[in-house]
């Protein structure tokens, strides 16, 4: 049970009597009178325990958008219960209202809607519910906290596909391109169409016109059914937040951009998150299915706090696929002394694949390097420059052994990943 | 539905327990309460009927034993009745609380042949010894040093208490019991026919002390003088002599009601705001690892270290690396190289470029702001050099 703020407005009210009567005792009798009318309404609230309750939630969202859930409460006592709901969400769920007054009548139900904004990715769940009823008088209350448990999947935000309709237009345009343009190892034979002018007369198809009576000549289009496996690192640096985005969030953005813009290709794309155990990982999906796949198995993953394993990932690479493919690793190459495993590692992965290491900077530094205004500003200046010159010699390294680097900001990595990608399509390096 | 929320009936069922332990502490603190007094282990200092280690119940009860008629005073007017009952009678006036005015003080002590003044204050002071005067604390044992038959008798006396200081040039005073710099814990001098003395040896007359040194024949002695003593420690029932109405007299019935009711009121007010609507829910959040945590790091060890020639490479490296790029030379180009190459886009002094660029040695923090910030303009000016126009 509980007390309102009526009820102290009431013991308050007191002092009236007190100081009109004068008479000690006043005010044993104003309490005692305030404690029955209390406990009279307390015996007349209805009984939170006799409510049965249901909820509705949607069972997956994208985070950055809301869903309503509802709450149905089914009076099953005898009298009317006026109560305050209160719906357990999460705290990261953002649920409002929080609190919610009800009225439900004897025998009847009522819906209760909670719009939940959550701002965080994962499971966010609800414990219970929690119940205040509320006497005629509103003066005291019963409550009661009734078990029910309910969830809702929250998806990553995906914020980069606004940068897919751009990177799908420039793949169209290497579609149907005539040789001089994109010929090279990975351009396939496409079709014949007729000669206009502008056309390299060298794809001019000299059979085929002497077929026709009408110059034609060959297209080409790139390479089709390539494999793209992407492993996104969740170690301990993955966790790092940048710009207020941890970095694997920044890694889900590019692999989500990636695989859309990938699939559309034509090519096969497969997810792994690892760190020393495969912490999810999406095989053989296609088209539609692959990305939302990708984000559920995306959603419940967070950085754990330990060191990538980064010798266990050839392996890993070879259970998915024996054919040459593009290997994407979704990590950070700041520092020499951590990066040791991925650089020991490379050389396994370039002998066979072609592969991209994509790579979160932080803006931050790039502004500190420029900040000079005093002693301590200098200093963090410089040791900003060294980190940008660890940062820049780990890339040379890596190239050195045969793969790609790609780093930008938290924003601008995923379109840099999918151009990089679209970069390797056109030049047949798939 | 599955409650989680306990009835009445089983959380009192839980906490059975807890609310018998309480009750049973509740039972034993008033028990205690009941036996020992309220007023606790120490009750009132110098008392006749406090045996505890401040009271002074020992003195009294020998005194009576020897003879001596000892009188418990509680206010004024039973210690002038005592007083005014016997031709010789002894006061002993411990006013603690300087409750009794200037005119109550000589009235009582004109009544006493003898006045064992114990620890008097400064308003004490002023009505009955004028040249008498505070002088601090003592403590330590002190030892007999003038005819006084009190001090001849005791020899050496516990001092803990007050001491005080007679003033230059007067005359007909003892002051005994020296603890250096002319402090004295009892001075004796006759007035009007009438002895006074003003004790500061507050230690040696309670319970605790008194079978200590000399002190029992320094308290019998001082004290059974007479048949008769009074021993008088005025309360608040004496301030009522001025007839001022109190501060309860002045407010109304109700104030009372009305405060108790307000401490209602705020338990209430805690009642209500305090009950949680439910319990807390869980959930695990994630590590948060800011990514500049090297950054600062490394920075703070440059600091600390006054690294400057190490931090001033590293912000040479950066423009180094960028000048190449913009000078268009290839990254494998040699500093040399590239010190020729802005020195002509800028159009300055090699040497100077050169000194800016790889010679110049901070030897202070101020130094290698200034080439810090010389370095930044000198970049600015290739940039703005290789722009197109």
């Amino acid at each position: 049970m509980t007390i309102s703020g009526w009820f102290v407005a009431l013991l308050v009210l007191g002092i009236v009597p007190i100081v009109v009567l004068d008479d000690p005792l006043a005010l044993a009798v104003w309490v005692a009178l305030v404690i029955v009318v209390a406990a009279l309404d307390l015996a007349m609230a209805g009984s939170p325990r006799m409510l049965a309750l249901s909820r509705e939630v949607a069972p997956r969202m994208r985070l950055g958008e809301s869903v309503p859930s509802t709450l149905y409460l089914t009076n099953q006592g005898r009298r009317n219960v006026r109560a305050v709901v209160r719906d357990g969400w999460q705290p990261s769920t953002g649920a409002t209202p929080s609190r919610a007054p009800v009225t439900i009548p004897a025998g009847e139900r009522r819906a209760l809607t909670t719009t939940l904004t959550p701002f965080r990715r994962g499971e966010r769940r609800a414990a219970h519910v929690t119940v205040r009823s509320y006497g005629p008088l509103r003066l005291a209350a019963r409550q009661a906290t009734l078990a029910l448990d309910g969830a809702v999947q929250v998806l990553p935000a995906f914020h980069s596909r606004k940068h897919l309709p751009s990177r799908l237009a420039r793949l169209r345009e290497l579609d149907g391109r005539t040789s001089v343009m994109i010929r090279g190892q990975g351009t396939e034979f496409d079709s014949l169409r007729e000669y206009v002018r502008g056309d390299d007369v060298r794809s001019i198809d000299w059979r085929a016109t002497a077929r026709k009576r009408d110059v034609v000549v060959r297209t080409w289009r790139p390479e089709r059914d390539r494999r793209i496996v992407i492993i996104v690192d969740s170690g301990r640096t993955s966790a790092a937040r940048i710009a207020n985005e941890t970095r694997i969030d920044t890694a889900f953005e590019s692999a989500l951009l990636l695989a859309a813009l990938a699939t559309r290709a034509g090519d096969r794309v497969d997810l792994i998150v690892y760190d020393r155990r495969v912490r999810g990982q999406v095989r053989g999906a296609t088209g539609a299915d692959l990305l939302s796949r990708m984000v559920t198995v995306m959603a419940p993953i967070d950085p754990e706090l330990i060191e990538m394993d980064w010798s266990g990932v050839p392996s890993l690479v070879r259970s998915v696929t024996n054919q040459r493919s593009l290997v994407v690793l979704m990590t950070s190459v700041d520092a020499a002394g951590a990066a040791r495993g991925l650089l020991t590692m490379l050389p396994q992965l370039t002998l066979k694949h072609t592969v991209l290491v994509s790579s979160v900077t932080d803006p931050a530094v790039a502004a500190a390097t420029l900040d000079r205004r005093n002693r301590e500003a200098v200093y963090r200046a410089a040791s900003a420059e060294r980190a940008r010159l660890d940062a820049s010699r780990m890339a040379a390294a890596i190239r050195r052994v045969g793969a790609d680097v790609v780093t930008a900001t938290p924003t601008d990595l995923p379109p840099a990943v999918a151009d990089r990608y679209l970069a390797l399509k056109a030049a047949g390096r798939l | 539905m599955t409650v989680l929320t306990p009835t009445v009936r089983t959380w009192v069922r839980t906490s059975l327990f807890w609310i018998f332990a309480i009750a049973v502490a509740l039972l034993i603190a008033v028990a205690v309460m009941v036996t020992r007094g309220a007023a606790g282990s120490g009750g009132a200092p110098l008392s006749p009927t406090n045996a505890g280690p401040v009271g002074s119940m020992a003195v009294a009860e020998v005194l009576r034993d020897q003879g001596v008629t000892v009188v418990v005073a509680a206010t004024i007017t039973d210690a002038l009745k005592a007083l005014a009952r016997s031709d010789e009678a002894t006061l002993l006036l411990h006013d603690s609380g300087q409750f009794l005015a200037r005119n109550q003080l000589t009235e009582v002590t004109a009544a006493a042949t003898h006045t064992v003044l114990v620890e008097p204050g400064f308003t004490q002071l002023r009505a009955l010894a004028p040249v008498v005067k505070s002088a601090g604390q003592v403590s330590g044992v002190l030892q007999a040093d003038c005819n006084v038959p009190a001090v001849v008798n005791a020899g050496t006396v516990t001092g803990g208490g007050s001491g005080y200081r007679v003033d230059d040039g007067t005359e007909g005073f003892a002051a005994c019991l020296g603890s250096g710099d002319e402090r004295v814990s009892l001075v004796q001098f006759a007035q009007d026919g009438r002895t006074m003395s003003v004790v500061g040896t507050v230690d040696a007359l309670s319970n605790e002390h008194i079978a200590a040194n000399g002190n029992a024949a320094f308290a019998l002695t001082l004290l059974g003088a007479t048949d008769t003593l009074v021993w008088y420690q005025p309360t608040t029932a004496d301030l009522h002599a001025e007839n001022a109405p109190t501060v309860g007299e002045l407010t109304p019935d109700w104030v009372s009601s009305v405060i108790a009711l307000l401490l209602l009121v705020f338990v209430a007010a805690a009642v209500w705001r305090g009950r949680r609507m439910g319990p807390l829910i869980i959930e695990n959040l994630p590590v948060t690892v800011p990514a500049s945590e090297t950054l600062e790091g490394r920075a703070r060890l440059y600091q600390q270290a006054s690294a400057r020639l190490r931090a001033l490479d590293a912000l040479r490296i950066g423009s180094l690396e960028r000048i190449a790029r913009m000078s268009g030379l290839a990254s494998t180009a040699t500093v040399d190289e590239v010190v020729l190459a802005a020195a002509a886009l800028t159009g300055r002094d090699a040497g100077m470029v050169k000194d800016l660029l790889v010679d110049a040695i901070p030897v202070s923090d101020r130094d290698l702001i200034r080439l810090s910030d010389q370095l930044l303009e000198f970049e600015r000016a290739a940039a703005h050099a290789t722009r197109p126009a």
